[in-house]
This record gives C-alpha cells, structure tokens and sequence, in this order.
C-alpha cells in the first residue's frame, strides 16, 4: 500500500439503456465524465491524469482511449488504459488509487473512467473469442468442432455461471425461488436508482418463475442485460479530499487476485478447482484487503455491499467467500430481508449487475455506488449510515477476482504498511 | 418467447456506419508433443494423467504446466476408467421434427484418481432432469481408436452404490 491516504469525492454516471442510439462512444463516455465532474463542482482543471477502461473486443473498436481522448478530458494529460475483462471497471478502480497513492509529482487527482457501448458490436462474439484458444486445441486434439463447440458452449453467454448455480444450490439447499427472490430484490432496486437499465418496480417471483429456461437453473428472467452505459469516478489525496465533498469515502483496502478454475483448461495451466462455486481468488482478495483495511469481523463491520452478480446465485456465492455470510446461508438472508434497503446488510441497492450491464462498466459502478452510500449521494440511499462498504468485480477469463473496502474514515495510521 | 415489461426510454436514432473486426481469425499455439503420450495411451484405451511431483495433483487432461507449483509435470499415472459428475449443465437443441428444444447434458467429469475435471458428454439417452452432481459414470470408448480425444465416446452412468446404501438403510 502506498504511503498517501486516497479517497473517493465523487462518482458519475450515463443512462444506460440496451441502446444509447442517440450517441455514439466517445459522447457517451462524455456524459458520465460530466456527471462525475458536476456532481464533485469542479471542472476538467482540478484533474490531473485519467485511467480508463473497457473491453475493445465487445463493441469492435480498437484502440477507444486514443480516439476518445478529448472527450474522456484527457488532453495533454497522462492517460492509462486498463483492460480485464469483465473486472475491468474494478480494475480501473485499483489503477486509480495506485495513480493517487504512488505520489507522483504534480498527479493528486485522478479521474477514472469505465465504459462499453455493446450495441455498437457483437459482445457474444466478444466473449466467444475467450472460449476460441480452449476449442481450437480440444479441435486440434481430435474432437470434431461441432462437438467441441456444443460441450464448450454449453449454457451458452451463460456460461460458467449455470455450473457455479448447479453446484451452489447443490450445497447449500437453494431453490430456484431463492434465485428468482434475488432478481426480484435487484430489478425493484434499479427502478429506484435513476441510471439503470432494467427498472422492474414491479416484478415478482412468479412472473420470474413463469419464463422459460436459458440454461438450467436459470430462467430467462433471471439473465443479465446487455447495456450501453459508463461510469466515472474522481479519487484524490487525504489532503484535497474535503475541497471537492463533505463526507469523501476514503479507500482503505484494495485487491486483485487470480485463481483460475479447472472448467476450462485443456491448454492452459490450472489450479485444479473442482467446485466452480468454490472461488478460492474472492476469499483470497477479501483476506487481503480486509487486512490493509483494519477489518478483523467483515461479517460485522461492513455495512453495505456492491457485488458483481450478472445472475443470482452468484450474488449468494461472493457474499460467502467474500466473508459477509456464513457458507450455504446467503439465500436464508435473503428470505428474510437481511440484504433489502432497509435490511441489516443492504446489497446491491444500485439493482446490481443483474439490473444493467455494460461489462466494462460494470465493476466500477460496484464501486461507485459503495462510495456513493458511504457519502450519502446514493440514487437509492439505505436508511442507515454505512460506514464501510465494499465494491467487487469478477472477471478476466473466468479467474480474477478485484475488491475495494471503503470506509467514512482514513485507515488508522498506526497501521504497518 | 415470454416479455417482461420495464420502464423504458426511447432513445433518438443517429446514423450508423458499417465495419468489421475478425475476431476469430486468431491462431493459437499448443505443445503437441508432451501431449502425445496421453493421446497415445487414448489408442490403446488407456487413461493417463500428469503429476506435479511438487504438490501431488494428477490433472486429467493433462495439463503442462501445474497452476499451484509453477512447475512442469512430467510423471504420467494411471487412471481408471470410472469418474464422477463434478458439475454439469444443459445443452439446449431444436429437435428437427417437432421443433422443441431439449436438454442436453454436458458434464464435467472427475475421473478416479485425477484431481481436475473434463468437460466431456454424458450418454445421449440421458435424461438431463436425471442428473446429479456426484453421479458416478464410465467412459464408453470408441470402437476404432485413433488416438485422440475423440476416442472416447461419451461417458455411461453407471449404478451409484451410495444410493443402494441409502435402501438398505431404509
Ligand atoms: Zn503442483
């Protein structure tokens, strides 16, 4: 960890929709940056570099940082690009505390930037290509491509996730009204928060039980939508942090850790996970950012969490590993209320990934919305002062895992670096 | 197919261009050659798998380098030729005639003695409701063996001595 306490003093965001057809990418990114700059009263002056991110390979657009420069507000300013797949916005979150904490010179303030307009490309090509290295070497090794394609497609854009649902309800006794509660929960929550994509102020379990299956156990009322959207986020120094917010939300623990699951894995090397519910690089990323954050009882001193959860038995997966719920139980909170606004531990209020998805933007909304709470500025504020709150992102090629602790307090000093 | 309704917003339609990006005209590089006792053992209908003689892990397939260790394995072992469901999905396709999808299985299969898993097909005759994580299978192998993967044909369930265990009990 860097020397330099760093904090959050403002997050902004687009309306995201399944097509923003009235910009294009570079104006679409603009709205955020200029909701996140409006929301802290500043101006493009008080920034000195910029980190942004996205997956190029989902909307068929190289190289976006370079031809979106003015618009992102980058102009004769130091720019990074961050790209990890479906935590790339978690990663542009890590990259913007490192900008901040490493102390350069003259670089105090960091404005980061998370975006994917997917109606401009084709995402499931996008995310074929990841699955392309495994079936082109499964081919190359005898098996037909029509039936590696079928064993290697299976669920489809679902994916990993049908597996991880399989095995979770397989451990811990969830039904799949336990997964269509979650979605309710996620889509009444967006209809609050003015940003979102799918606002369902009246869905019920029912209705989500009524649609037919994608893949088993996952109902087409369950899936995850594609959006158009962005999010920005301003970090900057203890010491400025007051300028720009009354209450900034400081960051005191950040992660990333990898570990990769045995589903795919003829070609590539593997830790040899069996379970894909187990997840070994969530407990791992909470067990270190828990530490530099100070935070022995995570269960009891995080008061809300933003998890990544494109479907929801993930949603129940990360908040075990991630130390918020005792194993097999997340489902039994959700039964009753623990996770709802107004609940014990509030989760995903934002509607979560489950609500509105533009997979670059994704993780670093999680975080924006963490922080938001903490400063009081939620589209869908809990009742409740939070204190410290957490914003996850999974992603990479199924393995990496990204997790930022925030809190209303600096990290106490007394702590070893 | 079923429509959920959600408060939407009608966005103005700006012009659209064209273009193109091949993203699957990629090409990928594998060692065949330290891959190629497995495929021979495949011809004889045998099962082999690599150990990483660093932490014990048998992987099947055989992975070249071991995730945990950093390390090149390089012992191959014996397998046998039962394995169990360690996790599995749905396949879902259109049936020509009536039209209606149906579930497929696609399993993941521990084979006995190994310590990772191979996405693999179960026994087109099973019904995928039947299912269960933890249902013990056997591979059913090819007639004419060529060496590769596309010897084994699919994998058979086979009777679950846990469940008879279970009647006993009862
Ligand atoms: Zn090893």
């Amino acid at each position: 960890m860097g020397d330099r306490q760093v904090a959050v003093v403002s997050a902004g965001f687009c309306e995201h929709a399944s097509k923003r057809s009235d910009v294009n990418m570079a104006e679409l990114v603009n709205e955020a940056v200029h909701n996140c700059l409006n929301n802290a009263n500043c101006d493009i002056d008080a920034v000195d570099a910029i980190v942004a991110g996205n997956m190029p390979a989902f909307e068929g657009a190289n190289l976006p940082e370079l031809w979106m420069t003015d618009w992102l507000g980058a102009r004769n300013k130091p720019l990074m690009r961050v790209t990890t797949g479906g935590s790339t916005g978690g990663s542009v979150a890590i990259a913007g505390y490192y900008n901040v904490a490493a102390g350069l010179p003259g670089i105090e303030t960091v404005l980061t930037v998370a975006f994917e307009q997917q109606s401009c490309g084709n995402t499931s090509v996008g995310l074929s290509s990841v699955a392309l290295g495994e079936i082109s070497i499964v081919n190359a090794l005898g098996l037909p491509a029509e039936s590696a394609m079928r064993i290697f497609g299976a669920g489809a854009a679902i994916g990993i996730a049908s597996y991880q649902a399989i095995n979770y309800m397989n451990r811990s006794g969830c039904t799949e009204e336990d997964l269509a509660r979650v979605v309710v929960q996620n889509r009444r929550n967006a209809a609050k928060n003015w940003w979102t994509h799918l606002k369902m102020p009246d869905y019920t379990i029912e209705q989500v039980m009524a649609t037919p299956y994608i893949s088993y156990p996952l109902r087409f009322g369950m899936v995850t939508p594609a959006s158009d959207g962005a999010c920005a986020m301003l970090y900057t120094t203890e010491e400025k942090a007051k300028d720009f917010a009354d209450i900034p939300a400081y960051v005191n623990g950040v992660a990333s850790v990898s570990h990769e699951t045995a589903i795919l894995g003829v070609g590539g090397a593997g830790a040899g996970q069996l379970d894909p519910c187990e997840q070994v690089g969530a407990v791992e990323s909470a067990k270190l950012a828990y530490a530099q954050a100070g935070i022995s009882f995570p269960e009891k001193e995080i008061d809300f969490a933003e998890v990544y959860s494109p479907f929801p038995n993930q949603e129940l997966m990360w908040l075990e590993r991630l130390g918020l719920f005792e194993e097999n139980t997340a489902h039994l909170r959700y039964r009753d209320g623990t996770t709802a606004p107004n609940g014990e531990l509030p989760v995903n209020c934002s509607g979560g990934v489950n609500s509105t998805n533009a997979i670059g933007a994704s993780a670093l909304e999680r975080v924006a919305e963490a922080a938001l709470q903490i400063m009081g500025k939620a589209g869908n504020q809990v009742p409740k002062t939070v204190h410290s709150a957490i914003g996850h992102g999974w992603g990479g090629c199924i393995n990496l895992v990204t997790l930022t602790v925030l809190s209303d307090q600096p990290r106490r000093k007394w702590r070893a670096h | 197919m079923v429509r959920l309704e959600y408060i939407k917003k009608e966005y103005e339609k700006t012009r659209q261009m064209p273009g193109k990006w091949y993203l699957t005209s990629c090409r990928y590089k594998f060692n065949i050659t330290r891959f190629q006792p497995f495929l021979s053992a495949l011809k004889e209908k045998r099962l082999i798998g690599l150990k990483c003689r660093s932490c014990n892990t048998v992987s099947f397939p055989p992975k070249l380098v071991c995730g945990k260790c950093l390390t090149r394995p390089d012992q191959w072992v014996s397998l046998r030729e039962t394995g169990i469901v360690a996790t599995f999905t749905a396949n879902y396709m259109k049936d020509e005639t009536t039209g209606e999808a149906n579930a497929f299985p696609v399993i993941a299969v521990r084979q006995d003695g190994a310590d990772t898993t191979y996405l693999t097909q179960l026994n087109p005759k099973v019904k995928f409701e039947d299912v269960y994580v933890g249902m013990p299978v056997k591979i059913k192998w090819k007639d004419n063996t060529e060496g590769n993967l596309n010897d084994i044909d699919y994998y058979d369930c086979i009777d679950d001595p846990t469940q008879k265990m279970d009647s006993l009990t009862k």
